[in-house]
């Protein structure tokens, strides 16, 4: 990959993790209300995959879904200001963190664990059967692996071989249970054998790597070759939530040599050997975060929804009137 | 008018909605190759292909989620659920998904599918085949629940359901698969949310629902040998009620039973008896009386499983027991 591709993979994921962190600070300041779940350190997860999508694919994300819909094309001011229950939000602010949708970006997520595999065979389904050209790609954890949806709806895609890439962000932990412990497999993508397909393990904090695998697969599936399921090898660097008793669960070491493997880091680092100039890296990421201080400083001003645009649109009225058909 | 069962009104509904929408398709357990458990699609995989007619794996979680994926995209799914007791496998989809994305969306994504079940007891199925879960649906806002009584009405009301744009939870009943019943020759709608009288009368007014309202009618004639003209109404779309049309009876009678098969305790007739008591508090001779199924899971067999749901007789005895309670109190 060039040098020039993997400094724009470097910008995107800088973004990332500065809206992360800008994310993280409105959550101490209790300007995001509900438990907020960081990205932190699965950025090349998120620009390798999601950004790999073209316009009109659909992407179905978790309860960590900030920084998907950012990379699907979601704008940060709608994503910002959903976690922060303001109209301007993706859905209204009426979401909030977990769950908004944001359809002119095809965008789709919720914070029941593993329940959008069976929805993403629907999509796939619809694409498959209205002969549309497009994909369906569905995210979710290494928690979402150990669900009945994720089963039911793996066998269900692959005995359709509908147009679907399945992709495990596998952070390691599912809340405060690791993976090495609750998941009975050493590979999560060795479950995609079990529904005849192939096994595929990239390393998800490689942004060149999550990039080129997850742009060979989206084409493999337009070709009708899939579904997939790919598992992203990656690490949790922060809490399940901000603030969450990490000790419980893991050794600060732990984390320590995890951050040493982190994406931006090893990014920058491979750009710098390549020649990249540090300072032309630094003014980037000082641009970004100028950015994301106007981004804030507008999304502080925006109105919250009121009690009638909450009570909106339960149900469709519905048609009034027995009728004979024409 | 011919005389057709309920499942071929069934049938007829699917025909027709399928051959006027290419978008419309059913899809769930043993839909295509055996027709359906109770053959209400029996014919249409031939003559639909698979693409209309999906058989699919036990997978209640997938299926409904595909329904909802299937929707998104702009797809009209009927999603069968073979038995409602296996609904409960589908409940996420139905409660966290489906009844919730038209609201999360701002009214940008619309999900019209229609999960299609049947409940209830009488073809000796016992406690996980044959439950009234209904109630669970009519507490979730964004879904809209029908339970179809009559070969015409499950015709009008599930052409009526495909075709309306949010998600609706159509519960059949299996013990009515092979009744008989008039529909019309020519295509009809019936709009959801509209009960129907399906007897006038003077003296009570019987609300059942489903399976119920055929022994509320047999109950009815049988009354009116003894001088007690009864009015019985099926609302047949549970949520959103039509509540005018209870409270219009109620008001002209002033005696008001509520016949359901599933129990009393947290269910749709306390729903439904309430909203009476508010609006008719004062032409009320009598509380409203409730003759539920009985809290137990339905026992097995063809003996015990009539005992615990309301009967021909014992809405009999409940309307008797009303009219002379209501009786006393007038002197």
């Amino acid at each position: 990959m060039s040098e020039t591709r993997l400094q724009e993979l470097y910008e995107e994921m800088l973004l990332l993790r500065h809206f992360d962190q800008l994310s993280m600070r409105l959550k101490l300041k209790d300007l995001i209300y509900s438990g907020y779940h960081p990205y932190e350190g699965q950025e090349a997860v998120a620009v390798g995959f999601c950004g790999a999508l073209e316009k009109g694919d659909v992407l179905l994300s978790t309860h960590r879904p900030h920084c998907h819909a950012v990379a699907k094309g979601c704008t940060l001011e709608a994503v910002l200001t959903e976690m922060m229950g303001r109209v301007t939000g993706c859905s209204g602010g009426l979401g909030g963190g977990m769950q908004y949708l944001d359809p002119d970006h095809d965008f789709y997520c919720g914070s029941i664990v593993g329940s959008n595999l069976p929805i993403a065979t629907g999509i796939g389904l619809a694409i498959k059967q209205q002969g549309l050209d497009r994909v369906c790609m569905c995210l979710f954890g290494d928690g979402a692996s150990n669900t009945g949806s994720f089963h039911e709806a793996l066998n269900l895609a692959a005995i359709w071989k509908l147009p679907i890439v399945f992709v495990c962000e596998n952070n390691q932990f599912a809340e405060a249970m690791p993976a090495r412990e609750f998941v009975a497999c050493e590979r999560i993508s060795m479950r995609a054998r079990g529904y005849g397909l192939e096994e595929i393990t990239v390393d998800g904090n490689d942004v060149e790597q999550t990039r080129r695998v997850a742009s060979e697969l989206i084409e493999r599936t337009r070709r009708a070759e899939g579904p997939f399921l790919v598992e992203a090898l990656t690490y949790r660097l922060r809490g399940h939530y901000v603030g969450d008793p990490e000790k419980t669960y893991r050794a600060r070491e732990e984390v320590d040599v995890w951050r040493q493997k982190e994406p931006l880091t090893r990014a920058r680092k491979k750009l710098l050997q390549e020649g990249v100039d540090a300072t032309e890296l630094d003014a980037m990421e000082q641009a970004i975060e100028d950015k994301l201080e106007t981004l804030r400083e507008w999304a502080l001003q925006q109105a919250f929804p009121t009690l009638e645009q909450a009570t909106d649109h339960v149900y469709i009225p519905l048609a009034k009137g027995e009728s004979t058909c024409q | 008018m011919s005389v057709i069962t309920y499942g071929e009104a069934i049938r007829q509904a699917y025909r027709e909605e399928m051959r006027r929408d290419p978008n419309v398709f059913l899809m769930g357990e043993d839909v295509g190759r055996w027709g359906s458990l109770y053959r209400s699609s029996k014919g249409l995989l031939d003559e639909f292909g698979p693409e209309q007619i999906k058989d699919a794996p036990i997978s209640e979680a997938a299926i409904a989620g595909c329904g909802v994926g299937s929707a998104l995209m702009g797809m009209r799914p009927i999603v069968e659920i073979m038995y409602i007791d296996f609904i409960t496998i589908a409940m996420d989809q139905i409660v966290n998904h489906a009844a919730k994305w038209h609201q999360l969306s701002n009214g940008k994504v619309k999900l019209p599918m229609v999960f299609k079940t049947q409940g209830g007891a009488g073809r000796r199925n016992s406690s996980q085949h044959s439950q009234s879960l209904e109630n669970w649906f009519v507490g979730i806002p964004g879904l809209i629940v029908v339970m179809p009584s009559t070969p015409y009405d499950v015709k009008g009301l599930l052409k009526s359901a495909v075709r309306d744009d949010n998600p609706v939870v159509f519960i059949e009943h299996k013990s009515l698969y092979f009744d008989k019943g008039e529909v019309p020759e020519s295509e009809y709608l019936i709009p959801l949310g509209q009960a129907d009288v399906k007897r006038t009368g003077e003296d009570v007014t019987i609300v059942a629902t489903s399976w119920m309202v055929g022994f509320a009618l047999k109950a009815a004639e049988r009354l009116a040998g003894d001088g007690i003209s009864c009015e019985v109404i099926d609302p047949r779309t549970l949520w959103p009620l039509d509540k005018e049309t209870i409270i219009r009876s109620v008001k002209k009678t002033g005696l008001c039973l509520v016949v359901t098969e599933a129990p009393a305790e947290g269910g749709w007739s306390g729903e439904a008896s309430s909203v009476i008591h508010e609006r008719c508090f004062g032409d009320l001779k009598q509380p409203v009386k409730r003759h539920c199924g009985l809290r137990t899971g339905i026992p097995y067999g063809p003996v015990l499983e009539r005992q615990v749901v309301p009967s021909k007789d014992s809405i009999v005895e409940a309307v008797q027991e009303l009219v002379t309670r209501g009786a006393l109190i007038a002197v």
